[in-house]
């Protein structure tokens, strides 16, 4: 080494085998994490950083302006003893996800099947369908979900029709849940192109056995297509189920930010987003969100922990 | 493999990055940047604009950034911005927050300016009082407003209804609602707004009452008698047809695009002064300003006559002085007052309403005489509200609904409220 160059190097010159062994898997593997290095500074520091970030936070009192202060386990202890509005977010939250995802299945299945039939123009109809999913979480729609079930709107246009003069859904405590749901279920696209993948994996010759031993239609679905496509069906479940819990946008626009009206639309993340930037609460506001992990982990162990007495794997 | 850097190459490198960061330090010498926060409709930002580029005309080398958001979206955007350490210079404040930012050292003090940058002198010192906290005065006030009732005096009129008056007591607005919902001019349409949930009407009624939202130490002023009092004059007006179904009330998201008066359901909706020419630019029939009613005929009324927003300093701007120069501009040249008119409240500098009275519209004649003209009606400027105010006001809007859906009576709904409210004020 001479005293007039500065050494830059991924290892130190006294350990000359441990340097070759790291040039040559920088040689074979190098551009690979090149390619990765947009997405791994993504993932350290926007993803790993900030919650591990909110995991301290959630330990303290936190209100954005001022330093966080350490509070120990308080912030958990609250929201398991003493905060109403928890619960009440958990029980909308749980409601919309067993709503939700159980209706958005089993219509995204429907219409899955009805295409599988060799429709004419499939891809069109494939397009057709998986639109309101590439619309789905946007502010737009919500705003017209809005204007559809408010208590002059179309819905009520329609049923006024048939005599039947309906309320106001989206801002009716007992009914507003319901346009959520059916906002989620409209959004079927991505669920049903999994699905129509999934029919297409079931041999045909299976169904021509069937129907020469007379096996009619409906018994052809309970006993061929309903076993060979659990796998899907559980792979759309779980996310699907994810997704509910994650759900925001559609109640923070249909309600106003409130969650109301009473509580009815007050989203577990809708309730999270109020804590942090509505009451300057960002340490409480971790908390829940970390809260929020736990369920949603304890949920996906659940359904994979059950997953082997319903899920007919074909190996 | 490893690259070798000469010493003298890393040195020549060295060199031009400090003389880059000397360039760019004498660059922001020259040009000083102001960024300025405020929410508001497109209105608001047209004449803010203007005065910002007057501004800039008049202090060669003062850029001026300005950015504005609706007011649930404003909110969210201050406090990251802030916790950010990447606060707007000027922030638009607002009297419900203003303790909150203050208390919290975000915003910058501005004792030191009086006389010298800002010259305030000619305000009302009951409105300079109500942009201090802890005895140091936090915001300067850009107008004065009160709480007010739209009226719709087209529907008024179709109805046969006159319209109510400074003396009208909440006994005789219950029953000219009525009267409004049952002529039927209008498919759908009610007399009233549901006004259970509107905290300055609630605060309103509850000072004629002598009593108030909050106390001066920031403990809630009233208790649950009185807010089952509350619920029931707001039920059996429901009962009457008086005011909007509860369904209805609850689209309102208390803007002027979603209030009942705007969407055509009611003749009336319960609002502030200054945004009078929002709430007309939105309705295709002829609005008027009226006060509050009365609970009895010998009230004296539960008005005040408040800061509708104010400009503040943030504590983490460069220079403050520039920014006190700012505001002290905004609410002091006349050129820009007239700019401005009344849009953000009748100006509080007696200089500028004189100057500013004989140049205004129709629109903002009325709500200049509205606020001027409040008279016994108006009484003292209460203290600024707690923290926890903001989460207040949801509580009394999610009771409100309770009681209005039914879930709960009007005597449950006063007990319930008043826990819910003392438990977030101890939790501040």
């Amino acid at each position: 080494m001479q005293d007039t160059a500065v050494t830059v190097g991924t290892g130190a010159p006294s350990r000359p085998a441990a340097q070759g062994r790291l040039a040559r898997i920088w040689a074979r593997h190098g551009a690979g994490y090149m390619f990765l290095l947009p997405w791994l500074i993504g993932f350290f520091g926007l993803t790993l950083g900030p919650a591990i970030a909110s995991l301290y936070l959630s330990f303290t009192n936190f209100d954005l302006i001022r330093a966080p202060e350490w509070v120990g386990t308080a912030n958990y202890a609250r929201i398991a003893t003493a905060d109403p509005k928890f619960a009440a977010a958990v029980k909308v939250t749980f409601l919309y996800v067993v709503l939700s995802v159980p209706f958005k299945l089993a219509f995204a299945l429907l219409v899955a099947i009805l295409l599988d039939r060799g429709v004419r123009g499939l891809t069109v109809y494939r397009a057709i369908f998986y639109l309101p999913s590439l619309l789905g979480g946007s502010v737009a729609i919500a705003v017209l979900w809005r204007q559809l079930f408010a208590g002059d709107g179309l819905i009520n246009s329609l049923l006024a029709r048939f005599g039947i003069e309906g309320p106001s859904w989206i801002s009716h405590p007992d009914y507003s849940i319901w346009t959520l749901v059916v906002l989620s279920v409209w959004q079927f696209g991505s669920p049903m192109i999994i699905f129509l993948a999934g029919l297409r994996q079931i041999p045909t010759d299976m169904y021509e056995a069937a129907s020469l031993d007379g096996a009619s239609k409906f018994r052809q679905f309970y006993k061929i297509t309903l076993p060979l496509l659990t796998p899907v069906i559980f792979f759309n479940a779980v996310v699907q189920t994810i997704d509910a819990f994650k759900a925001f946008t559609p109640a923070f626009i249909i309600s106003g930010g409130t969650g109301g009206p009473i509580n009815s639309t007050l989203f577990y993340t809708l309730y999270l987003y109020q804590e942090a930037f509505g009451n300057f609460r960002m340490g409480y506001a971790s908390a829940l969100a970390w809260i929020l992990v736990l369920i949603i982990g304890l949920f996906t162990a659940f359904s994979f922990l059950t997953s082997r007495y319903w899920v007919h794997y074909d190996d | 493999m490893t690259h070798k850097i000469s010493r003298r190459s890393v040195l020549a490198g060295g060199a031009a990055l400090l003389s880059m960061s000397a360039m760019a330090r004498s660059a922001l010498a020259q040009e000083a940047r102001l960024r300025v926060l405020w929410w508001g409709s497109q209105a608001r930002a047209d004449r803010t604009n203007k005065v910002n580029q007057l501004f800039q005309e008049q202090n060669a080398g003062v850029a001026i950034n300005g950015e504005f958001l609706g007011w649930s979206d404003y909110w969210p955007r201050l406090a990251t911005q802030v916790a950010g350490r990447n606060a707007p210079d000027i922030i638009q404040m607002d009297y419900r927050y203003i303790v909150e930012y203050a208390r919290r050292g975000a915003l910058a003090p501005l004792d030191d300016y009086l006389g010298s940058v800002l010259k305030v002198e000619d305000f009302d010192q009951v409105q300079i009082k109500g942009g201090s906290v802890d005895g140091k005065l936090y915001g300067i006030s850009l107008g004065a407003n009160s709480a007010a009732m739209m009226v719709n005096a087209a529907a008024f009129e179709e109805a046969g209804v006159d319209l109510p008056s400074p003396s009208t007591t909440w006994e005789e607005m219950a029953k000219i609602g009525a009267e409004i919902t049952q002529a039927g001019k209008r498919k759908g349409f009610y007399g009233l707004s549901d006004g259970s949930a509107v905290e300055p009407l609630l605060e309103n009624w509850l000072r004629q009452r002598g009593k108030a939202l909050f106390t001066a130490e920031g403990k809630i002023g009233y208790d649950a008698n009185d807010a089952a009092e509350w619920f029931t004059m707001w039920q059996n007006m429901r009962e009457a047809k008086a005011c909007v179904p509860p369904d209805v009330q609850a689209l309102d998201q208390y803007t002027v695009e979603t209030s009942p008066l705007s969407l055509g359901k009611s003749a009336a909706s319960f609002a502030h002064s200054n945004q009078f020419v929002a709430y007309q630019g939105v309705s295709k029939d002829k609005l008027a300003l009226r006060s509050h009613p009365l609970i009895s005929k010998d009230s004296k009324g539960g008005h005040y006559r408040k800061p509708s927003m104010f400009f503040s300093v943030a504590a983490q701007t460069k220079d403050p002085e520039l920014g006190a120069k700012y505001v002290n501009f905004f609410v002091k040249d006349p050129k820009a007052a007239e700019i401005l008119g009344v849009e953000r409240g009748v100006p509080e500098s007696s200089a500028v309403r004189e100057a500013l009275a004989p140049t205004l519209d129709e629109l903002g004649r009325a709500m200049l005489d509205y606020v001027s003209g409040l008279g016994p009606l108006a009484g003292e400027l209460p203290p600024p509200p707690p923290s926890g105010a903001g989460e207040a006001e949801f509580a009394l809007r999610n009771v409100a609904e309770q009681v209005g859906f039914g879930q709960l009576d009007a005597k449950q709904g006063g007990e319930t409220l008043v826990n819910e409210v003392s438990q977030i004020l101890a939790r501040g």
